[in-house]
């Protein structure tokens, strides 16, 4: 009884800001705290009429979908890789991992932006997406790392045994089972990039993305557009998770409706 | 009528992992249809063998024929065999149907066909109402039937089983080889079965191939390979059995006679594989004793009961002879004579035939 307890009040505690973000985006006055004064739409109004806020949002959506895209590419080549390693040249790629992420992002920044100048590559949307893979790859790394560790080499094996390809059983062993692991880290990836600040604002040059503009927002005043952003950007995710779900849903009700059709 | 090559022929099979041997000079042969067990215990380099003959290793030296052709540079899912892993290895994301007809997809075979030929393997199996069920939805004698339909709806001329009841629990075992055996019979294929138990390999096998340290040191039926084991490895690995410690004795040419330390005579009728000479181990299995003597060829030995165990069926009787060496006497429940108690002194007899002696090491 009193672990229920426990257990439900950390719940509300971490879910209290977003229930508080949420409601004051609908909040009828400017201001963000109680009494409550009635529910408007008009900061979603002001959001999606913000021709700067908008360009903004275009622009990290771009910049944490190339991330993504690049990490998920370099990370199913590294996890393939990494099925692959024994355990001495994991603890390796392990060690490489995880030096990045333990470096500040002040530090990282900072070594990016020489390092573009030193190669003269103009800061742009594409300085911005290099600095994001390197912050993204390493987490996505360890973040699939425990994943794969439950990975059987045997059922590779079982499918060779049974008539399959190398590249029969990357097609229809291996990639649908790792598969699950590595849209997740896509995601994870995503939102990394999604909010980066510290890295960003050095490699940006004269590109703003949305964290910047909202930093930039409110350095003059705590407005509740940020409320309806924040609310927006939930909405989002929520709505990625649940098409990742419909999708294998759909796929399984298929697979069982066509065979029993006879 | 025309002589069938071996469905499996290997000669002269060595692999090396580094600088470690794991199989030195393995030669043998497998008929179609047999049920061979590879018995030995772990690290005798049983499992390496099976994974040579499914392509997941290839030999360091030697050759691999399977179906009369050299399996050198083949890849397993070239090769005639399928394997029935230890943990099963099914495909999580797939269920029971999908599973099954996994190798059939592969292979292109045509819609229709999957479905019959997997529903009749089902039926085999004894899964038919568990074609949509997933993975980790079965128990583990249901994934083993699993594992077995799936390796077989390909029609192998070789299943390959690696330890596959290693994972169940006792009843579902003593099941499963009766299911084992009856499905044998029923599709034909030749089993290739890995097993550390030796109840298993003696309930389960045509021929039983005794490995140790990378070697094979015995094939025989099991029955022969328990009455007449060759070596002091293949005595004790098999069953249980009473060790004595003896030299050949001088006065007998023949070589087929033992005298202990303490000068009990053990005569044999069995031909010895090879010669001996000097020091040997003699091995009695505990149900060649009798406490009654039968005829005149009979060996006898007295001593004093120490200790009567009662297992159900059979009762253990552990037999102090007279210089301290103690053996140990298996008697079947309802055997008619009257059985000593412990703290008696008592006349144990044996027959020639079931004295073997072997070489020391």
């Amino acid at each position: 009884m009193v672990l229920k307890i426990v257990v439900w009040s950390i719940l509300a505690f971490l879910l209290m800001p977003l229930v508080i973000i949420v409601l004051f985006s609908f909040h009828a006055s400017p201001s963000l705290s109680f009494p409550f004064a009635g529910f408007s739409l008009r900061w979603y109004a002001e959001v999606l009429g913000n021709a700067q806020l908008g360009s903004a949002l275009v622009k990290s959506l771009t910049v944490a979908g190339f991330t993504a895209l690049i990490t998920l590419i370099l990370g199913a080549a590294a996890s393939l890789a990494w099925l692959r390693l024994g355990p001495r040249g994991r603890a390796v790629l392990e060690v490489l991992c995880l030096t990045p992420i333990a470096l500040p992002g002040l530090f990282v920044g900072v070594s990016l932006l020489v390092l573009f100048a030193q190669t003269r590559i103009q800061l742009s949307t594409v300085t911005i997406v290099i600095s994001h893979v390197v912050l993204a790859l390493p987490i996505l790394i360890v973040a699939m790392r425990a994943r794969l560790a439950l990975f059987d080499p045997s059922l590779e094996e079982a499918s060779r045994d049974l008539g399959a390809s190398q590249m029969q059983t990357f097609g229809k062993v291996t990639l649908p089972l790792i598969a699950p692991t590595l849209i997740a880290s896509a995601i994870l990836a995503f939102a990394v990039s999604f909010d980066e600040f510290v890295v960003t604002s050095f490699v940006a040059g004269t590109e703003t993305t949305l964290p910047m503009y909202i930093w930039s927002m409110m350095r003059r005043t705590v407005t509740p557009l940020i409320n309806a952003i924040s609310t927006l950007a939930l909405v989002f995710s929520i709505a990625i998770l649940f098409i990742a779900w419909l999708i294998g849903h759909l796929r399984r009700r298929s697979a069982v409706a066509g065979r029993t059709v006879s | 009528m025309t002589i069938r090559p071996p469905v499996i022929e290997i000669t002269a099979a060595q692999k090396m992992f580094g600088s470690f041997q794991a199989l030195s000079d393995i030669n043998l042969s497998i008929e179609q249809g047999e049920i061979v067990t590879l018995l030995g215990p772990s690290g005798c380099g049983k499992t390496t063998l099976m994974r040579l003959l499914a392509g997941f290793e290839t030999v360091t030296a030697g050759t691999i024929r399977i179906d009369g052709r050299d399996c050198a540079g083949q890849p397993p899912e070239r090769r005639p065999v399928n394997m029935v892993f230890q943990r099963y290895a099914l495909f999580p994301h797939l269920d029971v149907f999908e599973n099954v007809a996994f190798g059939l997809k592969v292979k292109g075979t045509p819609k229709t066909e999957i479905r019959e030929r997997v529903q009749r393997m089902l039926h085999i199996v004894q899964l038919d109402s568990f074609a949509n069920r997933y993975i980790n939805e079965l128990s583990g004698g249901q994934s083993q039937r699993v594992a077995l339909a799936r390796a077989l709806v390909n029609g192998p001329k070789v299943l390959l089983l690696d330890e596959p009841l290693a994972a169940l629990d006792l009843k579902i075992r003593q099941h499963m080889l009766v299911e084992m055996k009856r499905i044998h019979a029923e599709t034909g294929a030749t089993f290739v079965y890995v097993t550390h138990d030796q109840d298993e390999a003696m309930i389960l096998s045509d021929r039983v191939v005794l490995m140790e340290k990378g070697r094979i040191v015995q094939v025989d039926r099991p029955e022969t390979m328990y009455a007449v084991p060759k070596s002091l490895f293949a005595a004790k690995f098999l069953g249980e059995t009473n060790l004595f410690e003896a030299a050949m004795a001088s006065d007998d040419a023949s070589g087929m006679t033992a005298v202990t330390g303490s000068g009990l005579r053990l005569r044999s009728s069995i031909v010895p594989a090879g010669e001996l000479r000097g020091k040997v181990i003699v091995s009695i299995r505990p149900e060649s004793f009798r406490f009654n003597r039968d005829n005149d060829t009979t060996q006898s030995a007295t001593g004093k009961v120490e200790d009567v165990i009662f297992i159900g069926s059979r009762s253990f009787y552990t037999i102090c002879l007279a210089d301290g060496v103690r053996v140990r006497v298996q008697v079947q429940r309802g055997t008619r004579t009257s059985l000593p108690k412990p703290g008696e002194r008592t006349e144990i007899f044996w027959d020639s035939d079931n004295v073997v002696i072997l070489p020391q090491s």
